[in-house]
């Protein structure tokens, strides 16, 4: 698989509070925005992938935006964990010959429509496996994604010495880099490290800075062989590396029963993964999208995924450490916290434009990038490069 | 002796000297009946009842059982009497409750058309606090007797029930899921229990359980119950959003318990500030509503 | 309807079944035929509101369905001198309510019968029912 496929095309919707459409809507503008960006058409589409949390049947994209015959689909779960792991899916069935055109989306209307930051009584209710777990958190109102991050990050503040203000140096980083980013919803509006530690508790340890932005749109990727992809309108961004990540005794978001608490290890799995496949290593990225959706599991990325070493983070992060211009500029586009919640799409998105070299923020001399998806969840990963 | 218990028996006593009060009071007699004993009420209460016994209106007199009948206030205003004092105060004091046990009639004679019967009315007693199956409650018994002119013709014993209406708890919205693989689990903290699934081979714990032994694969499996005891591991104080079903904020912690597993439980009995990594905690059931007992965990130190 | 005589009351005597459907109509015309305007006997939503399932019966109507179930075995001539009733469950609209009854103790011309009134949801009155007989031959004793 490695360097086989490529992300040909990107397309995405606005991102808003409120996209007064429905999300089969936002899903058929994203595939559509992407195949034009790719130069392509939908009847070039034989493959499609999304997350088990879409809505969206691809068969109802597909009809929507006039795909024809499709010779594979799939769905990839664990809520945001799948962001990189429907590329991987695309990848595979690009290299294995399964399809030649895969397109790969995520629409939802998360603000204006389902929130998934509020409680939902019905998460512990089914005696299906993930009921069953949740059942051990959900009974003492342990139910909302902050409150089960925040249980990792007091963890990890204790063993490592990390403070609220480290996890804040992070909130600040994205919201500077939305600020310049047009398509941000935080456009023009950078915050203060003053700002995160007065803004309210959502769940302790975590303010509300601390979290990401609930938002509505879609985002589409068009992925196909590298071979082709150079043909095609835009510069590839090749599939140097995909992975997916799960470790020993995970659970979706409360692994509080394995080790210390105050790593990530199904991110462990990606990166190494990723870096054996790649042959690559840390040095050898320029800018890297770190999924963002609470700022404390950024700082465990950095550790996981060798960066750092273990504990290091909160030094890595000080100083303008992941900013433009720092050692490691981390999400460009501003983030989950600073962009938008796209589920993890809006930031694959960033990596193909980073690669391309057209991102309003753009790192200078980008060769290799790196993509996480969701943390604290199983997970996935990729590395992209020129090609 | 608690203050709440102080307070019960304070109010007990003030139960018991009104009731003798009233009792003291002795008969009390009403008005006399709206209307003397007539044919119209006796047909339509013999038609009412499907009692065909002809010898009522035959001999112009009343059926025995309608003695009460005669004195009801019907829509008009109603007439005081002992009783209504005690019943007043046992509202008052919580047992709000009421369902008549006994009615007892006793016939002297019978009552001839014509006759007006006046009630009087005298309080018995007042006996409690006895816990019944609707809850605690008192029985409360007086007697009326009717008389025609000062004739005793007819009386009754009447008992209620005045009973504190047992809480029913409002269901708690946060239920587990439970399966045969954790119901051992639930019932366990139903009885007081802090179960951990062990090996029935290999005797390894484990928590969260589930169907398999993860280190030998066995299936057989039964429980030993924890010492109780645990160490604070990690928490978080949940502000927002709003959690149905609980009060903000709350904490939510994992516990590490000496038996080697962790379980997550929320702290109570603790001020949000005093909460640690590292504190010492005892477990504690908390009874959620009618079905639901979650085990939560206090402060080893009060 | 003819009145039984000494000869044939004894302890033991068995009083015939006696169902009475509990209809709405006879919930509320018992109720005002017996002075009793509370709204559990006659206004469904009241009841309700008061958690109870339907109408139901009034005391007064109990005693008085007791009274008829013996009466309508003994016959008009016998007198009733006592009704003591134990209440138990709500006697409901739309349920029935069936007496059974024995002949338990007979003291100087005073016998005592044992009354049940049972409904679907269990006892709704355990009753002893005291009267006596005229003597035969006795015209007089009109109750």
């Amino acid at each position: 698989m490695r360097s086989e496929a490529a992300i040909a095309g990107i397309g995405a919707t606005e991102f808003s509070k409120e996209s007064g459409r429905s999300e089969l809507r936002l899903a058929a503008e994203a595939v559509l925005a992407a195949l034009d960006d790719a130069g392509l058409t939908p009847s070039d589409v034989d493959g499609m992938v999304t997350y088990t949390q879409d809505t969206n049947q691809e068969i109802a994209v597909a009809r929507e935006v006039g795909i024809g015959d499709l010779t594979f689909f799939s769905r990839v779960h664990y809520g945001g964990g799948a962001a990189c792991g429907t590329v991987m899916h695309a990848a595979m069935a690009v290299a294995t010959g399964a399809a030649r055109t895969v397109v790969c989306y995520r629409a939802f209307n998360e603000r204006s429509g389902r929130r998934f930051g509020q409680p939902d009584a019905r998460v512990g209710g089914e005696p299906s496996s993930q009921g069953l777990e949740m059942s051990w958190h959900v009974p003492y109102g342990l139910m909302t994604p902050a409150a089960w991050v925040a249980m990792f990050a007091r963890r990890y503040m204790h063993v490592s010495g990390a403070t609220s203000e480290d996890f804040g140096r992070v909130a600040v980083a994205m919201r500077r880099h939305a600020a310049t980013n047009p398509a941000a919803w935080f456009h023009g509006r950078p915050i203060t490290l003053e700002e995160h530690q007065a803004s309210r508790w959502i769940a302790e340890p975590l303010h509300l800075l601390d979290c990401c932005q609930e938002s509505d749109g879609g985002v589409a990727l068009v992925v196909t062989t590298a071979e082709r992809a150079r043909d095609l309108r835009r510069s590839p961004a090749v599939i140097a590396a995909a992975a997916q990540g799960s470790g020993t005794g995970q659970m979706m978001m409360t692994s509080y029963y394995r080790d210390d608490m105050a790593g990530l290890p199904e991110m462990s799995v990606v990166g190494t993964r990723l870096w054996e496949m790649s042959g690559l290593s840390p040095a050898d990225i320029q800018t890297a999208i770190l999924y963002d959706h609470f700022t404390p599991f950024v700082l465990n990325q950095l550790e996981e995924l060798g960066f750092c070493g273990r504990g290091e983070a909160k030094d890595y992060v000080k100083d303008g450490g992941i900013e433009l211009g720092g050692r490691l500029p981390v999400n460009p586009h501003g983030g989950q916290l600073g962009e938008a919640y796209i589920h993890g799409m809006n930031g694959i998105a960033e990596a193909v434009r980073q690669i391309r070299g057209t991102s309003v923020n753009q790192v200078g001399g980008v060769e290799n990038v790196l993509v996480t998806a969701g943390t604290g969840v199983p997970t996935s990963g990729l590395v992209l490069t020129r090609g | 002796m608690s203050a709440h218990d102080r307070e019960e028996t304070g109010a007990h006593e003030e139960l018991m000297e009104l009731a003798a009060k009233q009792a003291a009071l002795g008969e009390v007699r009403g008005a006399p009946a709206a209307d003397p004993v007539n044919e119209p009420m006796i047909r339509h209460w013999l038609a009412a009842m499907g009692d065909a016994n002809p010898a009522y209106l035959a001999n112009g007199v009343a059926p025995p059982a309608m003695a009460q009948v005669w004195t009801m206030q019907g829509l008009g205003p109603r007439q005081p009497s002992p009783v209504d004092e005690v019943m007043t105060a046992l509202n008052e004091a919580g047992f709000t409750g009421v369902v008549a046990t006994n009615c007892d009639h006793t016939y002297h004679r019978p009552l001839r058309v014509g006759e007006r019967v006046t009630a009087a009315t005298r309080f018995s007693d007042l006996k409690g606090p006895k816990s019944t199956a609707l809850g605690e409650g008192y029985f409360a018994t007086w007697t009326v007797t009717w008389y025609s002119e000062d004739d005793p013709v007819a009386e009754m014993l009447f008992r209620v029930l005045k009973f504190r209406p047992k809480e029913r708890k409002k269901p708690y919205p946060l239920k587990p899921a439970i399966n045969q693989d954790t119901a051992f689990f639930w019932e366990g903290v139903k009885q007081g229990e802090l179960r951990i699934q062990r090996c029935g081979d290999c005797g390894e714990l484990r928590h969260p359980p589930g169907p398999l032994c993860p280190t030998c694969r066995s299936a057989n499996r039964d429980h030993v119950v924890a010492s109780g005891l645990g160490t604070l591991y990690s928490f978080v104080v949940h502000h927002h959003p709003p959690v149905p079903g609980r009060e903000t904020p709350f904490v939510v912690a994992v516990v590490e318990l000496p038996e080697g597993v962790r379980i997550v439980g929320n702290i109570v009995d603790c001020p949000v500030e005093d909460v640690g990594i590292g504190m010492e905690l005892r477990v504690t059931y908390s009874s959620m509503d009618d079905e639901l007992t979650l085990p939560l965990w206090a402060p080893r130190e009060p | 309807m003819r009145t039984l005589t000494e000869g044939q009351v004894e302890i033991g005597s068995v009083l015939p079944e006696l169902s009475i459907d509990l209809t709405p109509t006879l919930i509320v015309s018992t109720a005002l035929a017996t002075m009793d305007f509370t709204p559990v006997h006659h206004d469904v939503e009241g009841a309700r509101a008061q958690g109870s399932k339907d109408i139901f019966l009034n005391i007064l109507t109990t005693m008085g369905l007791v009274e008829r179930y013996v009466t309508d075995w003994i016959g008009p001539e016998a007198v009733i001198k006592r009704i003591n009733v134990k209440l138990g469950v709500p006697a409901y609209a739309g349920d029935r309510l069936t007496f059974t009854g024995a002949v338990v103790d007979c003291e100087e011309g005073e016998y005592t019968v044992e009354v049940r009134g049972k409904v679907s949801l269990g006892d709704h009155a355990t009753a002893t029912v005291a009267f006596r007989l005229p003597a035969p031959g006795d015209g007089t004793a009109a109750p």
